[in-house]
């Protein structure tokens, strides 16, 4: 039966969740405390749940059965039915994340569509400010976890090994689990609206965040599950890099998205334990009546807003790293042109991982920290333009004179670099103190964050998915859908955010349910942007739905590009390469004759002779 | 080639003027009724004309080449092969490095030493968030109330708190925020350089703004800039 891992999964879970609760109801009844409270019976039961659901949909098979001496159990499974399953292929993997936090990007746009009903007009819309309250801190969270993981774990599993020439990633299993782990986050963010919600947004600030609904336990429980998923990952993709590069894949010829997922995971393995110690202490302190960031008992909420921003800063460059290096990998292909400034470029990718730990503090010039701090932080956070005004030398360099192909793909990495061009340059006013003391928690600073996160990381992922759609899938997508897809995304994307600056420098603040009314009118209008944003994805959707189901048949390499991935037939074989390529030269070297970047089957002299297209 | 080089950089020029025309002519900020907000206002100008050269140069380097680098369809070929040269990337890092030093210090340090420059007081309020409303007290009167009013041209002295989550100080008009946290107390000063109430314009509003709960937009307090004898009258009049 195809769902019987996911079945299996559930019901270990359940009783995981039921010995672990159990116990806790033991231990409590022995103390002498109330048995049944909610919240620590859902903490203390989560963890064994969570054991059992990982165990029973598949990791108990393949993987913890040896531990006991007792042979694995790995089905070969070739058809759809892979993909419900704890499966190591690295391929399988990145189509799991990528259909995953597609989906969830759809939901979260809902919940922004909702948000938008209920800011059409001054006063109360469709809602209650509670519900808002929550669908937003929902739309918030989400979309976070779509930004940290739908480019790294997508595109990433799907595409790094085959660039740098590997049979799969380092570690498959540690993989699959990276994955599995996924599910159990989106289950406990939608089980919020059966417990009362959560109000305090993905930041989860303290005091708020220990007096409000029980739904904030499920919260703290998804993002310290997420984050686990994420060092996981980020271990597997430093790994993998480190050891599995093809003979003669140098670190000069690495190609340009590898090095961003390479120092997007050096971030993710150091900075995300921070985020789950602070969420573990709001945990602490509201089931164990510890006082880390309650004032009245000694502790610090402001402690929180460090912690919280130590990792959750970073996690911006987690988030857009990715994002520079796919839109740097497209353009080259679609210039027919070498990437300009390429060891500067790396150079920049590594600034900035540097640069992203030493900034935190910017998001508290209002919190009441210090006022000697300020100035540090702030020149700390205004240096970052540097190593970034790489990724832009670096992109204009590549295009200009180029031999451009506007393709789908390509009108996504141009519109990347239109919307991070805004996005960067209206940073450094709320970088800068004094405008920052008007601007920060204002609608001026959402305008900022949409402008760099979906303006530049979505846009850069729907480049990336467009890319590699044939070869993932094996057959091409609608071109013409792809291109009003961009366009009609791009014009309302715009439409929708850049007003939102306005708003901010007039006194919008963010995170309301209600407004001035003198702000009814250009609120009215952002939301019918917004709606008509929205249905741009109906486009997108049903362009990918057709094509993977009835698309025609895609070439081994439709796009005429020289990195690996393109020399072997579309959808790739499960063990990728018939031999380890070998790697001759540079991966974007257009324009120079015979120049070669890798030798595939040849030296196993099994396969395809796949030597290098020139364009 | 050099054509190309001149042609994109007439294009930026003039993309230049057009932006700092309408940045320079387009009215981006509320009314400003503060010593503070003139300060926070200019170093926003500031900013928008430092900030329209890059973002032109970028968007000019766009719109030229998508509209001259096409790639026949009937003959694709090669672009030309350039790995660029050193001295181009160190003549960018070195504008773009001057630019963010020189903005470091102007006008974020100069703005936030104007901003410091004063640390006296004529006049003491206190502020307290708790969900959801504000209680303003002057303790030199003996005077709370729901409301902040204020003689223009003094300066005063908030000093911010909260009894139970964090919340946020923020008035519109004066372009000023800090934090209300509970078991510290911040401080934030104000000058008000004109008059003013919440009836006439919705900026001269305390407007809760941090995050704190089913309330948190509905979170607000009216503030009143008055004369000097006006408000000496209003002192009068709430004294108990």
């Amino acid at each position: 039966m195809a769902f019987a891992p996911i079945l299996r999964g559930l019901v270990w879970g359940a009783l995981g969740f039921l010995l672990g609760g159990g116990g806790a109801v033991l231990v409590r009844l022995l103390l002498g405390l109330p048995a049944f409270q909610p919240e620590p019976l859902i903490t203390i039961g989560y963890f064994p749940g969570l054991l059992g659901w990982l165990l029973g949909v598949g990791a108990w098979d393949v993987w913890a059965r040896e531990w006991f001496g007792l042979p694995v159990r790995r089905e070969a499974v070739y058809d759809w039915r892979r993909y419900f399953r704890f499966t190591t292929d690295h391929k399988v993997i990145g189509v799991q994340y990528l259909v995953t936090f597609v989906v969830l990007f759809l939901l979260a746009g809902f919940f922004a569509m909702l948000m938008r009903i209920e800011l059409m007009a001054p006063g109360p819309t469709i809602m209650s400010a509670g519900l808002y309250n929550h669908i937003m801190s929902m739309h918030g969270i989400i979309m976070i976890a779509v930004a940290v993981a739908a480019i790294i774990g997508g595109l990433g599993n799907f595409a790094v090994p085959l660039l740098i020439g590997a049979e799969d990633m380092a570690f498959p299993r540690i993989n699959a689990l990276s994955y599995w782990l996924i599910p159990p986050v989106a289950v406990l963010l939608v089980s919020t609206f059966f417990a009362g919600g959560f109000d305090s947004g993905w930041t989860a600030y303290p005091p708020l965040s220990e007096v409000n609904a029980p739904g904030q336990v499920l919260f703290n429980l998804a993002v310290i599950t997420f984050g686990f998923s994420s060092i996981l990952g980020a271990l597997n993709f430093l790994a993998t890099i480190l050891r599995l590069r093809a003979p003669g894949m140098t670190w000069r010829r690495l190609p340009i998205f590898v090095w961003s997922i390479f120092a997007a995971s050096f971030i993710s393995l150091t900075a995300t334990q921070f985020l789950a110690a602070g969420l573990l202490m709001i945990l602490l302190d509201r089931e164990a009546g510890m006082t880390f960031f309650n004032a009245a008992r000694g502790g610090a909420p402001l402690l929180y807003q460090h912690i919280f921003w130590f990792y959750s800063h970073p996690a911006v460059y987690i988030m857009i790293l990715p994002a520079f290096g796919l839109a740097l990998e497209i353009l080259p292909h679609f210039s027919r042109k070498p990437l300009y400034a390429y060891p500067w470029l790396v150079a920049g990718f590594f600034g900035i991982v540097f640069l992203s730990f030493i900034v935190w503090a910017h998001h508290l010039f209002t919190s009441g920290m210090p006022d000697y701090l300020h100035g540090p932080f702030m020149a700390t956070t205004e240096l970052i333009s540097i190593p970034t005004g790489l990724v832009f030398l670096s992109a204009l360099g590549t295009i200009w004179m180029g031999r451009l192909r506007l393709k789908t793909p390509m009108l996504f990495a141009l519109g990347f670099l239109f919307n991070f061009l805004i996005g960067g340059v209206t940073g450094i006013f709320n970088a800068d103190v004094p405008t920052d003391l008007h601007l920060q928690d204002t609608y001026f600073v959402v305008g900022h964050f949409h402008f760099t996160i979906m303006g530049g990381m979505i846009f850069a992922l729907f480049a990336g998915i467009y890319y590699w759609f044939p070869k993932i899938t094996g057959r091409m997508y609608n071109e013409t859908l792809g291109k009003l897809h961009f366009w009609w995304m791009f014009l309302t994307f715009n439409t929708t955010f850049i007003p939102m600056f306005w708003l901010g420098l007039f006194g919008m603040n963010r995170r309301i349910f209600d407004y001035p009314p003198a702000l009814g009118s250009v609120n009215r209008f952002i939301s019918i942007s917004a709606f008509l944003l929205g249905s741009s994805f109906v486009v997108f959707v049903s362009n990918m739905v057709l094509s993977w189901a009835r698309g025609p048949q895609a070439a081994a390499n439709p796009w005429q590009a020289r990195t690996l991935e393109w020399q072997v037939p579309s959808p790739p074989p499960v063990h990728n390469f018939p031999a380890p390529p070998q790697v001759v030269g540079h991966p974007y070297d257009y324009g120079f004759t015979n120049s070669v970047h890798a030798l595939v089957g040849v030296s196993g002299g099994s396969g395809e002779q796949g030597v290098d297209t020139d364009g | 080639m050099g054509r190309h080089y001149l042609k994109a950089a007439i294009l930026w020029i003039l993309l230049t003027a057009i932006g700092e025309f309408l940045a320079l002519r387009i009215p981006l900020f509320p009314t400003a009724a503060a010593e503070e907000a003139r300060i926070i206002d200019s170093s926003f100008i500031l900013l928008m004309i430092l900030g329209i050269p890059v973002f032109t140069f970028v968007l000019a380097v766009l719109i030229y080449t998508l509209s001259t680098f096409r790639s026949r369809e009937e003959a694709p070929e090669d672009g030309p092969p350039v790995h660029g040269r050193p001295a181009v990337a160190l003549l960018w890092i070195t504008i773009t490095a001057g630019l963010a030093i020189y903005v470091i210090f102007n006008p974020g340090l100069k703005g936030l030493a104007e901003l410091r420059a004063n640390q006296r007081a004529d006049l003491v309020v206190r502020v307290e968030g708790s969900r959801w409303f504000w209680k303003v007290t002057y303790p030199e009167y003996g005077i709370t109330a729901r409301e902040i009013v204020l003689p223009v041209h003094r300066r005063v002295r908030f000093e911010v708190t909260s009894v139970d989550v964090v919340h946020s100080f923020w008035v519109p008009a004066f372009r000023v925020k800090i934090d209300a946290v509970p078991g510290i107390v911040t401080r934030v000063f104000v000058t008000p350089t004109q008059t003013g109430t919440f009836q006439e314009d919705y900026h001269f509003r305390l407007q809760c703004a941090e995050l704190c709960g089913l309330g948190h937009s509905m979170m607000t307090a009216p503030v009143t800039v008055l004369e000097q004898g006006e408000f000496d009258a209003w002192v009068g009049k709430a004294k108990p």
